[in-house]
């Protein structure tokens, strides 16, 4: 386990190591959560002599807006908008304001992005849904606007999907590195000698099965002599009932429960867990519970004692009065949006940053406004800070971060659930290196 | 192109001239498409509008951002599958909530084909999409005619289901997340072997369409106009009585319902390589096979391109519908609800000559005051059912007595 | 693997609960198709619009009393719970009525495809007005679904099984017999049936098929209304919630026998335990199970189990 979040026991680093670990302009410290640090100067940090355009910047956003998946869907958008004001706020992308439309993907990815395009949009954010990103990212090759996903988090998309992408980039940690952080995160607090058997409880399509199936490859190659899986059950999304998978778990009594449910499934599965006692006979895991902190009540959280990853970021990781970026970003998600920012905000605050860094960066050293294939070039390898640390986006094109995890509690403070003990894995403990297949990586363990 | 744009049956007359151009018959004059395809002049014109129209769809598209191609596109493949489904509503009155089914294995055929079996002529995916949507057909319908009327409906639709979630269960087909239609080095299907840029692609797959959708209408032309026809015609009215006269009716209802598994097939296929990349919840989900159904029906399920224009008006403004509101569900809900109690014949039906729509505009031509003595009626006739329903009301609430 | 005895009671009590849930709403689509002979495309819309109501009611409700403490507190709660899903399914009869005297009886003479259309509209249209009152996300009451669990019941037995599930099968029961009651011994209940024999029949022996047919689609629209009620503390009310409900008892009302309140009764539960135990068994089976069991009744009976609504209740 290590940390790559600055932490200074002062609580803070001087402007000018500031400006320079963020990428040297003012967008990208205001977007690392820095922009007190820069001082009255900073805010006008764009050179008069660039020839940039006057108008505003057009960006679009897919995302669930309503439905169940809206759980995740709307912390991405405000993520987003919150990333978007803080451009604003520093003066824009050299002087150029940023404009966000958002649109409620449906199913409609690739309408949604054509339509995009055709008005004008020089970026594009999303969308959540997995499949829908299998389904778009082709279709952003062949048009060549860049998009910077939030989420989609399938692993087969840079590895078979698009193999070879050039427009098409993802901020959020991807399935893989979830999954083997859940599964590190069970040997090392329950201990390898203490797992036989462990158990599924995953979304029925395409996500939940490729979740299941890296963490009980990640389970066979930690625990020695492997483990047996005893049970595992695929309720639909937005199932109402999942005790026949709770009464089966009951019977068999694994000693790792492992649920990749996210938003109101964890909610509805974990209530009627604590109703049927599951809690006594097994040990939940899961990547994304923590989605659902906004819907949880005290005693099912108190019953559950549930580890959960939390992707990219947790927002008390390092704590919050430690690192300001962090006390600033939630306390302005809880002001604006009454909710408890998970790490869906980050994966639509970072989408934005990811893009917005680059594109910064880049007017400095060209000194005009880049083409989609400049900045293409320059999201390539790209590191930059959020208030979840600093994050490369990887020259696969895949954005890699710090993954989290903790033990799910109830605060009295918050009023919601909040991970405590939290444990971070840096970037290469649980992802492959580039040009190595997800699979292949972790069978070579 | 209309169907009962009068046909010219059998007499010698017909066969005076083999080419297309005019033809005069009993005084009248007509415009020959093809053999038995003849039109009066008013009716071909407006077909070649249509058909002008339609050809020129790109060209608009680029005028404005609300009119998208690939809106447009996939209106008319929905459409060519509700022209199928039209044959059992039309003719032999059979109400099938299962159509997506037809459509999605056409879709998922091409995919498949594509993905694990890399398949690169597009017309070998269309060929591919055509048979195992027939097949298909085949399979649910020998299991599913032996009932008519809501039960047939239910049928199909749990066959339907069915296959969704088989699809879904299957990493075979992608499951939720789908599959694409990205075959070969080019990551496109090809036209003879010749690969073309994103934009000339959806041009030219979009021209496909428009040839198989006009051959498609035309075929269903001579068909719903054959003896074949006819009979189910019969079977629809009557089918103790059209045994009776020696109609097979088990065979051509069969017929008729593998025959619009076919347009479904060649729908979804095509639908596959617009979209190129093909998922679960939009090809096969019972709401598709509703679309499809009440696509007929919008259009005017008793003409035959109606269900064609109430595809393309249909996903037109569902599409338009999510730019404009949040509530675009209710939008085309209203439309729905409005269709049913004021234009009941649907879109095409309602501009026919001699329909009750046509009359009431001439009648508002000539009297434009009958426009408030209708709004009148409607008030009063709301309000009437308002207070019943609410004395209704009152009757469930304290007794039926 | 040897069937554990306490565990396969559980996971048939699974499906019971299950079943009387899909027999909640089955029930009311059906006794609409057995006697106005419309396929009711919205009832699954009425459902969820009932667990949306039921959603507010609880709130309130559960915000007026203490939580419960006690036997007698316990014993409250559960009344007054019960008596707020009543309430909200109440809710939806004056919605029902309005739709049936307004829109539908202008379509009983038509094409049954003009049904179809109107109720798959009034879908939409239902769907966006539980969102434009309650908004696009999920809403849930986990209070009185803990609420009642803490009645302990099942552990008296030594099994491991929510009190909330067994209010649901109780209840469940309690409206199966009163439906019987209803269409076996009261006049207006025998009206409604010589009304679904002969409709020509009736009007002439002076029964109002108005007020019928009225009072018919409104008790439809409160059995919905009262089985979203009922589900709503489980799990969720959100905008999705309609279209599984109605394809399900699409599948219940086609085993049963169209029409047929038996018949959707037995195949409720049918459809509820052997999907339960498809899962339990084989858990990819979880979207097909339902369907694959109505085709497999229907190769055997292609009538479904019971005739068509009439002559047997």
């Amino acid at each position: 386990m290590t940390q790559d979040t600055p932490t200074d026991e002062d609580g803070g680093m001087n402007r000018r190591t500031m400006l320079a670990a963020t990428g040297g302009t003012a967008v990208a410290a205001a977007l690392a959560g820095c922009s007190t640090l820069l001082g009255d100067s900073g805010t006008q940090a764009q050179a008069d002599d660039t020839d940039v355009p006057d108008e505003p910047i057009q960006a679009g956003l897919q995302t669930f807006t309503e439905g169940a998946a809206a759980v995740l869907g709307l912390q991405a958008q405000y993520g987003a908008e919150l990333a978007v004001q803080r451009i604003n706020d520093a003066g824009g992308i050299a002087g150029r304001e940023m404009q966000l439309e958002t649109v409620h993907e449906a199913d409609a990815h690739i309408e949604n992005y054509t339509q995009f395009v055709d008005e004008g949009k020089e970026v594009t954010f999303g969308p959540i849904s997995s499949g829908g990103h299998a389904a778009l990212a082709p279709e952003v090759e062949s048009q060549g606007v860049v998009n910077v996903s939030t989420d989609g988090t399938v692993t087969t998309l840079y590895e078979e999907t698009v193999d070879n992408p050039t427009y098409s980039f993802r901020f959020q940690n991807y399935d893989v590195m979830e999954c083997v952080t859940a599964a590190r995160e069970a040997v090392s607090r329950i201990g390898a000698e203490n797992i036989d058997t462990i158990a599924g409880i995953n979304p029925n399509y395409a996500f939940g099965q490729d979740e299941w199936k890296f963490f009980e490859l990640a389970m066979n190659k930690l625990v020695d002599g492997g483990v047996e899986s005893v049970y595992e059950g695929f309720p639909d999304l937005g199932a109402t009932d999942m005790s026949t998978h709770i009464t089966e778990i009951n019977n068999v009594e694994p000693d790792v429960t492992f649920s990749s449910q996210w938003g109101g499934d964890v909610t509805t599965m974990m209530n009627q867990a604590a109703a049927n006692d599951m809690f006594d006979n097994t040990q939940l895991v899961g990547t994304v519970l923590y989605s659902a902190v906004d819907e949880l009540e005290r005693d099912v959280v108190e019953a559950a004692e549930a580890v959960s990853g939390s992707r990219n970021w947790y927002w008390d990781f390092p704590n919050r009065s430690r690192w300001a970026p962090n006390g600033d970003t939630f306390s302005d998600a809880r002001e604006e949006w009454d909710i408890v920012p998970t790490a869906h905000f980050m994966s639509g605050y970072g989408a934005v940053t990811a893009w917005a860094t680059a594109t910064a960066k880049l007017v400095d050293v060209i000194g005009g406004w880049p083409s989609q294939d400049q900045i293409a070039r320059s999201l390539e390898g790209h590191g930059f800070y959020t208030p979840a640390g600093y994050h490369v986006m990887g020259t696969g094109h895949q954005g890699k971060s710090n993954a989290f995890s903790g033990r799910m509690e109830w605060s009295e403070d918050v009023g919601a659930a909040v991970l405590s003990d939290v444990n971070a894995y840096a970037p290469q403990e649980v992802s492959p290196p580039e040009g190595t297949t997800a699979e292949e990586w972790v069978n070579s363990w | 192109m209309s169907d009962d744009g009068t046909a010219a049956d059998g007499g010698s007359a017909s066969r005076e001239g083999r080419l297309p151009g005019i033809v005069t018959r009993d005084g009248d004059r007509y415009v020959r498409v093809t053999r038995g395809l003849e039109l009066p002049p008013r009716r071909a014109a407006l077909g070649l509008l249509g058909v002008i129209l339609f050809v020129a769809v790109p060209d608009l598209a680029t005028l404005s951002p609300l009119l998208q191609l690939q809106v447009v596109h996939q209106g008319a493949l929905f459409g060519l599958a509700a022209v199928g489904l039209n044959l059992l509503l039309r003719h032999t009155r059979l109400v099938s909530f299962g159509h997506a089914a037809f459509f999605g294995t056409g879709a998922y055929a091409a995919a498949i084909l594509a993905t694990h079996f890399d398949v690169t002529s597009m017309l070998l995916l269309l060929a591919g999409a055509t048979l195992f949507g027939t097949l298909m057909a085949g399979v649910v319908g020998y299991l599913s005619l032996r009932h008519t009327g809501l039960y047939f409906s239910l049928l199909t639709l749990a066959f339907g289901q069915l296959l969704y979630a088989v699809v879904i269960g299957q990493g075979y087909f992608g499951s939720s997340d789908g599959l694409s239609v990205r075959p070969g080095e080019a990551n496109q299907a090809l036209l003879f072997g010749v690969e073309f840029g994103s934009e000339a692609y959806s041009v030219i797959v979009y021209y496909l369409t428009v040839l198989v959708v006009v051959v498609g209408l035309l075929v269903m032309w001579r068909v719903i106009n054959s003896p074949f026809g006819n009979a189910l015609d019969a079977i629809g009215q009557n089918r103790t009585r059209a045994r009776f006269i020696g109609i097979p009716v088990r065979r051509y209802v069969f017929a008729a319902f593998v025959l619009s598994g076919v347009y479904g097939g060649l729908a979804g296929g095509m639908y596959g390589l617009v979209q190129q990349h093909v998922r679960p919840e939009s090809t096969l989900y019972f709401l598709r096979s509703g679309d499809i159904l009440f696509m007929a029906i919008l259009g005017g399920f008793q003409t035959l391109v109606g269900p064609l224009v109430g595809g393309i008006v249909l996903v037109f403004l569902q599409d338009v519908g999510r730019d404009v509101t949040s509530y675009f569900d209710a939008l085309t809900g209203v439309v729905l609800v409005a269709l049913v109690f004021g234009f009941p014949r649907g879109i095409v039906g309602s501009l026919k000559r001699g329909s009750p729509f046509r009359e009431r505009l001439g009648r508002l031509a000539a009297d434009p005051s009958l426009a408030g003595t209708w709004l009148r009626g409607a008030g009063d006739a709301a309000v009437a059912a308002a207070y019943r329903a609410g004395e209704n009301l009152r009757i469930l609430l304290f007794g039926v007595n | 693997m040897p069937v554990d005895l306490s565990n396969l009671l559980v996971h048939t009590l699974n499906g019971v609960q299950y079943g009387f849930i899909l027999f909640l709403i089955a029930s009311g689509l059906t006794v609409i198709l057995g006697i106005l002979d419309v396929l009711n495309l919205a009832h699954g819309e009425l459902f969820a619009f009932g667990a949306y109501v039921a959603f507010s009611v609880f709130g309130y409700v559960t915000g007026a009393i203490a939580p419960p403490s006690g036997a007698g507190g316990l014993a409250l709660f559960l009344a007054v719970s019960l008596g707020a899903a009543v309430l909200a399914a109440l809710a939806v009869v004056p919605l029902g009525a309005a739709i049936e005297a307004v829109f539908l009886r202008r379509l009983y003479g038509r094409d049954e495809v003009y049904q179809l259309v109107f109720t798959f509209g009034l879908l939409l249209i239902i769907k966006d007005l539980n969102k434009l009152i309650w908004g696009p996300t999920p809403v849930r009451v986990q209070s009185v679904y803990s609420g009642i669990n803490r009645i302990p019941v099942a552990e008296l037995v030594g099994l491991n099984f929510p009190t909330y599930k067994l209010v649901i099968i109780g209840v469940g029961a309690v409206v199966v017999a009163g439906l019987f009651w209803f269409f076996d011994r009261t006049k207006t209940g025998r009206l409604i049936r010589a009304t679904a024999i002969d409709r020509e029949m009736a009007t002439a022996i002076g029964v109002s098929t108005d007020r019928t047919f009225t009072l018919v689609f409104a008790l439809g629209a409160f059995l919905a209304g009262f089985a979203g009620a009922i589900a709503l503390p489980q799990s969720t009310a959100n905008l999705a919630m309609g279209a599984n409900p109605l394809v399900l008892s699409f599948v219940v009302i086609v085993i049963g026998g169209l029409g047929s309140l038996r018949g959707a009764f037995v195949a409720a539960l049918l459809v509820g335990v052997l999907s339960r135990w498809a899962v339990w068994q084989y858990p990819p089976a979880e979207l097909a199970a339902p369907f694959a069991i109505m085709i497999l009744v229907l190769l055997v009976k292609p009538d479904g189990l019971f005739g068509t609504w009439g002559e047997t209740a």
